[in-house]
């Protein structure tokens, strides 16, 4: 698959579950594009630096999402404006 | 006039010990006074406020932080933690106070001039209240607005050649102790494997795509002063496969009550004199030292490397001239099944430019673990649910009786099909003719 | 307070942006003494606690004097000791893994002048800014993670804490009388992002109460899946619960979560990914106290620190019931061990019983490993144990 179809099915994926969830880790991402970790990492960097996907972290651990979906930034009490 | 009173962190100012209340209160009246009439690019009052908040935790006994997942600067999935006041009306200078961590130079060492651009900026644009250093080894500036977290970092790497650490599901900033700077007894040049290998794997550092943290330590010797082999993914530890070197003449000084023992690290109480039977050779771990005359022997065949004898007599006793280091696999805090320690790998392996083994057990393990390592299960967790024989087998190793503590203690051994004659695929059929049903 | 652009435009983030450049070299910070001898030391002597003398096959020297640093300090306190380094010790200035800071000078005259200018910095209220110290055979600076300044799951304050066991212990800092050095270690909560599993004496912050739940704002704030995830012994589970809202009083349903306490190791991951799963609690959260472990390789093997004190709780400011705990282990381990034995060292030959006898700590059932697989191997398998009370089967059984 091109790396474009790759990057359209990983945002089709993600945006059928964010009903549910929104926040995925790494390895998530890697099966949905049924890559190996070393190639899926190209092309998730890539879809971060077009802002396809940003990155939520708990300190220790880090997870993907679609840009703006989930609750977290509410719970922060920081809003765009702010 | 401090903005709100502190009586319980009060009493925190006296004692001999350095106050960091006092050093909180002198750097609110630092910005309050504000002499060189900075821009202050955040709350100029946010030290009072951090005061204030720590004060309020000290008479509630609970803490008044909450986490945010905000992650770091654009492109980058670690660097910054998120952290929010929960009271943020009472105290809206902290309201958003995330984390950054900055790489810090391996070694520790710095120059006033360096120290200052770095106070300089997190003055201008953070709290100016930080870490010398986090426990992984960062910088770590505590406490800014999220809108200067892309400022920091612009000008950081622009003007001060100076990058983020990392934090996350990424490879967490290596550190190392200051090896052969400064110790003698340094068995590779930790300071200069720890810079390049930072610099290698940037990417692993700043961008996650890992199943949870992974750490690198570089101790020059099995002292261990970074505690590499209790923290570390991956440890690495000086070490030495030639023969103890031995000063005849300096042995026979400390006998003679010249030099003082352990580099005189015992000189607060007195100890009696020096007795090299009680003090060395009987303490010796593997029994391997013995006096034959005026001269010391050591069996060096037998000796386990474990530091006491040169420790005790550094001036008569220095580690061999062949040296490298060992590499342990899997230390992390006991979260979840426990603590582990590291648990060795590769006995010996030289640590030379350009590293290229060492790279290779590095991302042969990373392979391993990207691919069949859970989400938040760390390396070590890994080899427990996948057995060692699997780590022996992702890097390519032969199995060694230096890997065991003792053998196993039962006979439940997996046994691969072609290690057994014949394999595991019989006639029954067969069977039956010589066995009755 | 107007905004000042570093020249960052927030419209193109890629644009002459910089980045993956690492850290600084270490080469470029090295005093000369320490850079033409790199390599070439060849051994040391601790002249008087705190002062290091390393001498190199040139014949160079390098005197290096170790103050306590605390780990949290202000870009104040950092200028300070920058100008110490610039009068003293030609602009250079290290720190060690221990938050200690090491000024260097390259001959014996400068010593006295730098470790009077160190000695006479004092804060406002009397304590010292650059207590020299820190070597040998004594306590070094306490190790510690963030508490209650900045992280959102402590369970007791780490600088606080801190500061008070080193008042108390300040005079093993300054001398070195102690049978071997004493490493103390402070983490703040069980995540121990400081690890401390393997101190001399480690204190932890410890959690004893599973989150409360609030319900009505949790779907609002939180993302369900993600908390139960996060959650290491799967006590959580989702839950529609029936309840009557805070804000207007009416009845309503609610998709919430339910918490199995039994499972609960009051971790505080939960509440890292859902701010509506908070734990912190005043009577509930206090420190465990953990003796016995070390990383090197001397003598004998790196091991793991034993829990000790099940509970100490949060006495703030002062915690004299930390300080004092701490101090009996200190003491009755400097009157008892031999030289160059580590406290976990001195506990094994001694045997645990009596280490619990020696340094006056009551045992109890919580100190007694009930978590998974390795817990068997802590029991004794064994009939060598020493009598201390109580132990006969009278004076144990239950009344
Ligand atoms: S670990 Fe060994 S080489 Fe490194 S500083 Fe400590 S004693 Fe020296
Ligand atoms: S290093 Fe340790 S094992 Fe080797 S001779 Fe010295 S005391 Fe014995
Ligand atoms: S030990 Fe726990 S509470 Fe303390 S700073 Fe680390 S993660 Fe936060
Ligand atoms: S505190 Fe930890 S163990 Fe308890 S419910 Fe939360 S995540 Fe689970």
């Amino acid at each position: 698959m091109a790396d474009e179809e790759l990057k359209q099915k990983v945002i089709d994926e993600m945006t059928k579950k964010s009903g549910s969830k929104t926040k995925f880790y790494f390895n998530d991402l890697a099966k949905i594009m049924d890559m190996k970790p070393r190639p899926a990492k190209k092309i998730i960097t890539e879809m971060v630096t077009e802002e396809k996907l940003t990155f939520w972290s708990s300190g220790s651990t880090t997870m993907y999402s679609l840009p703006g979906v989930g609750k977290q930034t509410a719970s922060e009490g920081e809003s765009k404006e702010d | 006039m401090a903005k709100f009173e502190t009586p319980l962190l009060d009493q925190l100012e006296t004692g001999p010990w350095p106050s960091f209340v006092s050093d909180l209160k002198r750097q609110a009246e630092h910005r309050a006074a504000n002499q060189d009439k900075i821009e202050y690019q955040i709350p100029v009052d946010c030290v009072e406020d951090i005061l204030g908040v720590v004060e309020l935790s000290f008479k509630d006994k609970e803490v008044h932080w909450k986490h945010g997942g905000i992650v770091g600067v654009f492109g980058y999935g670690g660097g910054v933690i998120g952290r929010y006041c929960d009271q943020p009306e009472m105290f809206p200078g902290v309201a958003h106070f995330h984390t950054m961590r900055v790489n810090q130079p391996n070694g520790k060492y710095y120059t006033s001039d360096y120290l200052r651009q770095l106070c300089d900026l997190w003055d201008f644009r953070g709290s100016g209240v930080m870490n010398m250093h986090g426990s992984t080894g960062d910088i770590i500036f505590i406490g800014t607005r999220t809108e200067q977290l892309e400022e920091i970092f612009y000008e950081m790497t622009h003007k001060y050649d100076q990058d983020l650490g990392g934090s996350g599901s990424n490879l967490r900033t290596p550190s190392c102790c200051l090896g052969e700077s400064r110790c003698e007894w340094s068995c590779y040049n930790t300071q200069e494997i720890c810079y390049q290998l930072t610099h290698e794997y940037q990417d692993e550092l700043h961008r996650p795509a890992f199943p949870y943290k992974f750490k690198f330590k570089f101790d020059g010797c099995p002292n261990g002063c970074v505690a590499a082999i209790a923290r570390a993914d991956m440890s690495f530890v000086g070490t030495w496969r030639d023969d103890i070197r031995i000063d005849q003449e300096a042995v026979q000084a400390y006998i003679g009550g010249e030099f003082p023992p352990n580099a005189g690290a015992h000189s607060g109480r007195d100890w009696g004199p020096f007795d090299i039977h009680k003090e060395v050779i009987d303490l010796c771990p593997t029994q391997c030292m013995w006096m034959d005359g005026k001269q010391l022997k050591i069996d060096d065949k037998e000796c386990t490397r474990c530091m006491h004898c040169i420790n005790v007599m550094p001036r008569a006793l220095r580690p061999g001239k062949d040296t490298g280091c060992s590499i342990l696999v899997g230390a992390k805090a006991p979260i979840l099944d426990g603590a582990q320690m590291s648990s060795m790998l590769v006995p010996f392996i030289k640590a030379e430019e350009p590293y290229d083994d060492i790279k290779e057990v590095i991302e042969n393990i990373w392979d391993w673990w990207m691919e069949e390592g859970k989400n938040r299960e760390r390396l070590g967790e890994l080899i427990k649910r996948q057995g060692f024989q699997r780590l022996l087998h992702m890097t390519g190793l032969k199995a060694i009786a230096q890997h065991v503590q003792e053998p196993r203690h039962n006979p439940y051994i997996f046994w691969y099909e072609d290690e057994v004659p014949g394999g595991f695929d019989r006639d029954v059929t067969e069977f039956r003719k010589h066995h009755k049903r | 307070m107007a905004f000042i652009s570093s020249g960052y435009n927030p419209d193109k983030p890629m644009e002459d942006r910089i980045t993956d450049i690492g850290n600084r070299y270490y080469g470029d910070f090295l005093p000369p003494v320490i850079k033409n001898n790199f390599g070439k030391w060849q051994w040391h002597e601790i002249l008087e606690p705190g002062v290091l003398m390393h001498k190199a096959e040139s014949g160079d020297e390098v005197y290096t004097v170790r103050v306590g640093g605390v780990r949290l300090m202000s870009v104040e306190h950092v200028r300070e000791l920058c100008e110490i380094a610039d009068t003293h010790c030609d602009g250079y200035v290290r720190f060690t893994t221990r938050n200690n800071i090491e000024f260097m000078v390259d001959s014996k005259d400068k010593v006295e002048p730098l470790k009077q200018d160190l000695s006479s910095r004092k804060h406002n209220e009397g304590s010292f800014k650059f207590p020299i110290g820190g070597t040998g055979a004594g306590v070094t600076n306490i190790i510690h993670t963030q508490g209650w300044i900045h992280c959102h799951t402590p369970a007791t304050d780490a600088s606080g804490t801190v500061k008070v066991v080193l008042d108390d212990l300040f005079d093993e800092f300054q001398k070195m009388r102690l049978p071997a050095q004493l490493r103390i270690s402070m983490a703040c909560c069980l995540n121990m992002c400081g690890a401390v599993h393997c101190s001399d004496i480690a204190i932890l912050g410890y959690h004893r109460k599973p989150p409360m739940i609030d319900d009505e704002f949790l779907d609002n704030l939180c993302e369900i899946p993600l908390a139960i995830a996060a959650c290491p012994t799967a006590a959580i589970r989702p839950k529609k619960k029936e309840i009557t809202s805070e804000k207007d009083g009416s009845k309503k349903e609610v998709k919430s979560v339910e918490i199995k306490n039994e499972r609960c190791m009051f971790c505080g991951n939960c509440y890292t990914m859902c701010p509506s799963l908070p734990l912190a609690d005043a009577e509930g959260d206090g420190i465990v106290l953990m003796a016995g472990g070390k990383v090197s390789n001397r003598i004998s093997a790196p091991k793991f620190s034993k829990v000790v004190v099940a509970f100490i709780p949060n006495e703030t400011p002062r915690w004299p019931t930390l300080a004092k705990d701490v101090r009996k282990i200190v003491e009755a381990y400097s009157k008892d061990a031999r030289k160059y034995e580590r406290l976990g060292d001195w506990a094994e030959r001694i045997g645990w019983e009596k280490f619990f006898e020696k340094c006056d700590l009551e045992f109890t059932h919580h100190l007694i490993d009930d978590f998974r697989d390795p817990a068997y191997y802590t029991w004794r398998q064994n009939t060598n144990f020493k009598f201390t009370d109580p132990y006969e089967y009278s004076a144990i059984k239950a009344e």
